[in-house]
């Protein structure tokens, strides 16, 4: 794979400071685990390690990755430190840097990610960016952002059920956004939303989907193929990539700070934790699914994912207490997974009609 | 019922060791049959923490801490783990993590772990075990602090945990109401850094051609040690296997043929009743003489900067960072004990210690030390199987002999 | 005017034929094989055949299991969830949990009043405690699968199979054989390994299944020793089983036709 534009950093996780990436002259392109790449993996890390992570390595291991300058790192689980890892052996010569990512997010974490933030720009700049201005880390901040909210539109609009074939198309430009210049993006996602609204479907259950990876387009065509329809979603190949970042300062040097505590602040992943509210993560699902009068759950997760299974028990008992019905699903990011869950997501939704 | 446990183990361990039947393990034992027995005395401030927690201030505080995986070793060392794993599993805990965790939580189920006043959780060494605390505070309803471990020993990263330390002092004194006494604190520091010296002597001798240890001496021992930093007890056991082993250094003088095989093991024993340790002796005449996790990789703490000493200690465990840093450390190890094999346990659902197998293996292999991938779970005995884990066993031994 | 439910599942290819007052005429179970859409005519010329009416007096067909969408004929696709719950509710009404191991997976299904659906489970992808997992050790044991059904009769109930892997409880089954272990006992410690793999089933839909009439369906249910291993595990529970339990998904779905062409009509 080659491409005409050779200042390409890769990334892998949801957390990475895009914004900073770009704003530093690059653009950032995201690794996804959606290639079908031979199974070798598990040889370098181990079998039983999350699938997300070593679909990754496969595709660096099968040469099957764009022309990059370098692949930014995100310290944000033990599966995640390990991917960065292991790249250094399958791919001794290419820049990479892992950037450390406090766990919770409160004022004390603060100046540990902005000082890893500060390191990140450096490096880059050893790349061959150019220096991190605070004018363009502004400007793509707010390309950023604006993207997200371009996205927050077309979410509505999925939501609401007047976009044909919404969540596939929806998911579809997540995973474009992930690898392509934001600015093309937007276009094209301002494009998608000139569209017109179809009829809405009335039979329809409406579903709030969380969890951690899945590109699988084909999952998204199964959902409403079977008559759910995903009225929101929090994963971090989809909502939760590409979430406004809000961002409060009053001086430029306060930007980077600010900017630490934006991205800690959004839509957390199970891999990080509020201290003052052990456990939070199940009522916040619970709180998305009321918000968006979701009639049931559904959990999907890759298989080995610690900080979700962690988590899932507590989940289970707050949509229980809350008597909202609850499907979990786990997948390994192959592609024929999805199929063999066609029978969980069918007799769910039956047992809601 | 944990409390009636380690009372009669307590005693137990003291009659003998009184009536001269004592040895190090014993004493090391007793230790931690009174950390268990003030873990579960309802006397005590407790807190459950995180293993790169800093235990020596901690103790300094007068709060009883303690690791949460010691639960998952004890309920696996006494056999009755299972009943707690299986309780996890009804309550949709899946059957792919960490079976440390998984006993702690089915502990916490069924009331065996006594409620903490606190919790200090802790990013190193990984993301499941700070999900369990996290549980845990959720399920005592009690209040949670996390001290995120940075990756590197540079100035800054030092200076963050070190920061990060004095809040949590705070967050501590907050809660039992006293305040962190300095004096207590050096005191604590100055037996830290006692036991630190003494535990270089214990393993120098270890280290020796034949070694005077055997293969369940030292099991556990560094991670565990931990625990006892800044205490009295810290030092006792320290100095008891000092004695020990100097006198069986200076009575063994050297015979070499008694000792074929130099092992190593990576990362923890396996905590359940399991006959490795004696067929790898009787049977092979092989034997473990390091433990990853037994080694000093921090400096002595300066009482002028004891945060900061601290911060470096936490970030040094060879768990933390990149795992070229846990193979360049396992690296040495293999050549200062002189070892002609390692086995590793791949702790089933461990993606901290067994996610990057494959890179430790090689990494042996670099040094020309075969390693043995056991593929097992340390602390659920009912996935073990005894008789395929003996075979894989005596088939690495016969390569290991074959090669010397 | 007839209706007619065919449940298409891994190992076995079921079809049950009702008629308007809900009655059974006729059922029949084949393999599967191979090729599906064979076992499919099979069956359905079987149950026809059987009862002597002719195919065009059959005024729905609702098909389930895995290959449900492979009935050509069908007025519908229900999943197996579904559709044993809605054929226990005709057999044994007061079921509210219901234990459905088939051929490659395992359910269980918690069922309200109006045995309706609230919640299931299921297994992971493995068949572990399965059909496939019993079949595999009937052959490790080298005797016939329906005489295992009572083979664990008499043991003393020492012996723990500590694999549930089937590869793995294979080769442990070996072994203990090797080592000259009774068979009753290593089939009863079988059919414990099942039976506390499916109260962890059971106790992800309900905490506390005490007090709630339980039933069992798939063919696993003809095996008697599974069955009070699964009574014993949920603390002496007498387990209802239906007469034909693998065919309960099947009349499930035969019921379900009647009530889509009831509302068709109406």
């Amino acid at each position: 794979m080659t491409m005409d534009n050779h200042k390409t950093i890769g990334y892998a996780c949801a957390y990475t400071p895009l914004a900073l990436i770009h704003a530093t002259g690059f653009r950032p392109y995201r690794i996804l685990p959606n290639l079908d790449c031979p199974d070798q993996a598990g040889r370098l890390l181990h079998d039983n390690l999350c699938p997300h992570v070593k679909r990754i390595l496969d595709r660096a291991m099968s040469k099957q990755l764009p022309d990059l300058a370098g692949m930014v790192f995100m310290n944000s689980c033990d599966a995640m430190r390990r991917l960065a890892d292991a790249w250094r052996v399958v791919c001794p010569d290419m820049a990479t840097i892992c950037v450390d990512l406090p766990t919770t997010t409160s004022e004390k974490d603060i100046p540990v990610f902005e000082s890893e933030l500060k390191k990140l720009a450096g490096t880059l700049g050893d790349w061959y960016g150019r220096p991190l201005q605070p004018e363009n880390l502004m400007e793509s901040l707010r390309l950023y952002n604006e993207l997200a909210n371009a996205f927050e539109r077309m979410r509505s609009r999925v939501q609401q059920g007047v976009m044909r074939n919404g969540a596939v198309l929806l998911q579809e430009a997540y995973l474009q956004a992930a690898c392509t210049e934001p600015q093309a993006m937007l276009s094209r996602l301002k494009m998608l939303l000139t569209e017109k609204d179809q009829e809405q479907k009335s039979d329809m259950i409406p579903m709030y989907l969380f969890g951690n990876v899945l590109p699988d387009l084909e999952a998204f065509a199964l959902f409403e193929a079977s008559g759910a329809r995903i009225v929101a979603e929090d994963l971090c190949t989809g909502s939760r990539a590409f979430a406004e970042v809000k961002m409060d300062f009053k001086k430029p040097g306060e930007m980077l700070a600010a900017y630490a505590k934006g991205l800690l602040q959004r839509q957390p992943c199970a891999r990080t934790l509020c201290e003052a509210q052990p456990g939070k993560m199940a009522e916040d699902i619970v709180a998305a699914a009321r918000r968006h009068q979701a009639r049931g759950v559904i959990g999907y997760t890759v298989k080995f994912c610690d900080p979700y299974i962690a988590r899932m028990p507590g989940i289970r008992a707050a949509l229980k207490q809350e008597g909202i019905p609850f499907l979990l699903l786990e997948g390994d990011c192959t592609v024929r997974t999805m199929g063999q869950q066609k029978t969980r997501i069918e007799a769910f939704t039956e047992m809601l009609r | 019922m944990m409390k009636e446990y380690f009372d009669s183990l307590e005693s137990g361990l003291q009659s003998a060791i009184a009536q001269g039947k004592g040895s190090p393990r014993k004493t090391y034992s007793l230790e931690l049959a009174r950390l268990g027995q003030r873990l579960y005395s309802g006397e005590h401030k407790v807190a459950w923490c995180g293993i790169a927690a800093p235990y020596d201030l901690l103790n300094a505080m007068e709060v009883t801490s303690c690791f949460v995986e010691f639960i998952g070793a004890m309920l696996a060392s006494t056999g009755i783990v299972g009943d707690f794993i299986e309780a996890t599993e009804q309550i949709g805990y899946s059957s792919d993590s960490c079976s440390y965790h998984r006993a702690v939580s089915g502990a916490a189920m069924k009331g065996l772990m006594p409620k903490p006043e606190f919790l200090i959780g802790t990013t190193c060494p990984c993301s499941g075990g700070l999900a369990v605390i996290e549980h845990l505070a959720a399920h005592f309803e009690k209040q949670l602090f996390v001290l995120h471990i940075p990756q590197n020993e540079s100035r800054e990263e030092v200076r963050h945990l070190a920061e990060q330390m004095r809040a949590m002092t705070s967050f501590v004194s907050k809660i039992t109401g006293v305040p962190l006494d300095p004096d207590k604190l050096k005191s604590a520091i100055g037996k830290t850094n006692r036991t630190r010296e003494i535990i270089t002597q214990v393993y120098a001798l270890a280290r020796q051609v034949p070694s005077p240890i055997n293969s369940k001496e030292l099991s556990n021992f560094g991670i565990v040690m931990a625990l006892f930093l800044g205490t009295d007890a810290g030092v006792t056991i320290a100095e008891t296997y000092l004695e020990e082993l100097q006198k069986r250094t200076q009575s063994m003088g050297s015979n070499p043929a008694k000792e074929k095989i130099r092992l190593l093991w990576v990362q923890n024993r396996i905590q359940f009743k399991n006959p490795i340790e004696n067929l790898l002796e009787q049977e092979y005449g092989a034997k473990i003489v390091i433990d990853e996790l037994n080694d000093i990789t921090w400096d002595p703490i300066d009482n002028g900067d004891i945060y900061e000493g601290l911060a470096r200690r936490s970030i040094s465990i060879p768990f933390n960072g990149s795992i070229q840093k846990r193979i360049t450390h396992l690296q040495k190890l293999a050549q200062d004990y002189r070892i002609d094999g390692a086995i590793n346990p791949c702790n089933w659902g461990c993606r901290q210690g067994t996610g990057a197998r494959g890179m430790i293996e090689e990494g042996f292999k670099a040094v020309g030390i075969p390693v043995l991938n056991l593929e097992v779970d340390c602390v659920d005995p009912r996935k073990f199987t005894e008789g395929q884990v003996k075979t894989r066993i005596e088939a690495f031994l016969e390569m290991v002999e074959s090669r010397k | 005017m007839f209706y007619l439910g065919i449940d298409i599942g891994s190992l076995s290819c079921d079809a049950v034929l009702i008629d308007h007052e809900e009655a059974i005429l006729a059922t029949a179970v084949v393999p599967t094989g191979a090729r599906n859409l064979e076992a499919i005519a099979r069956v359905t010329e079987n149950v026809l055949h059987k009862t002597g009416i002719p195919k065009k007096d059959v005024k729905g067909i609702v098909s389930t299991g895995y290959g449900r969408e492979r009935v050509q004929e069908r007025i519908g696709a229900v999943t197996e969830i579904t559709c044993h719950a809605r054929g226990i509710a005709a057999l044994k009404p007061e079921a509210r949990v219901l234990i459905d191991i088939g051929g490659q997976d395992s359910k269980a299904i918690l069922l309200d009043a109006e045995q309706k659906v609230m919640d299931f489970a299921m297994n992971d992808k493995c068949a572990a405690g399965t059909g496939r997992f019993l079949e595999a050790m009937a052959r490790a044991l080298q005797v016939d699968i329906d005489e295992m059904a009572n083979l664990d009769l008499g043991a003393q109930g020492g012996l723990t199979i500590s694999s549930m892997c089937t590869v793995f409880a294979e080769s442990e089954v070996v072994s203990l054989i090797a080592d000259g272990k009774p068979v009753n006992e290593i089939v009863q410690g079988l059919n414990r390994a099942i039976a506390t793999r499916t109260l962890a089933l059971v106790k992800r839909i309900v905490a506390n299944p005490a007090g709630l009439p339980v039933a069992m369906s798939g063919g696993v249910a003809h095996n008697a020793g599974v069955v009070r291993a699964i009574s014993a595990a949920l603390g002496g529970v007498a387990v209802l089983v239906p007469p034909q339990p693998d065919t309960v998904g099947a009349l499930g779905a035969a019921l379900i036709a009647k009530e889509k062409c009831e509302s068709f009509r109406g």
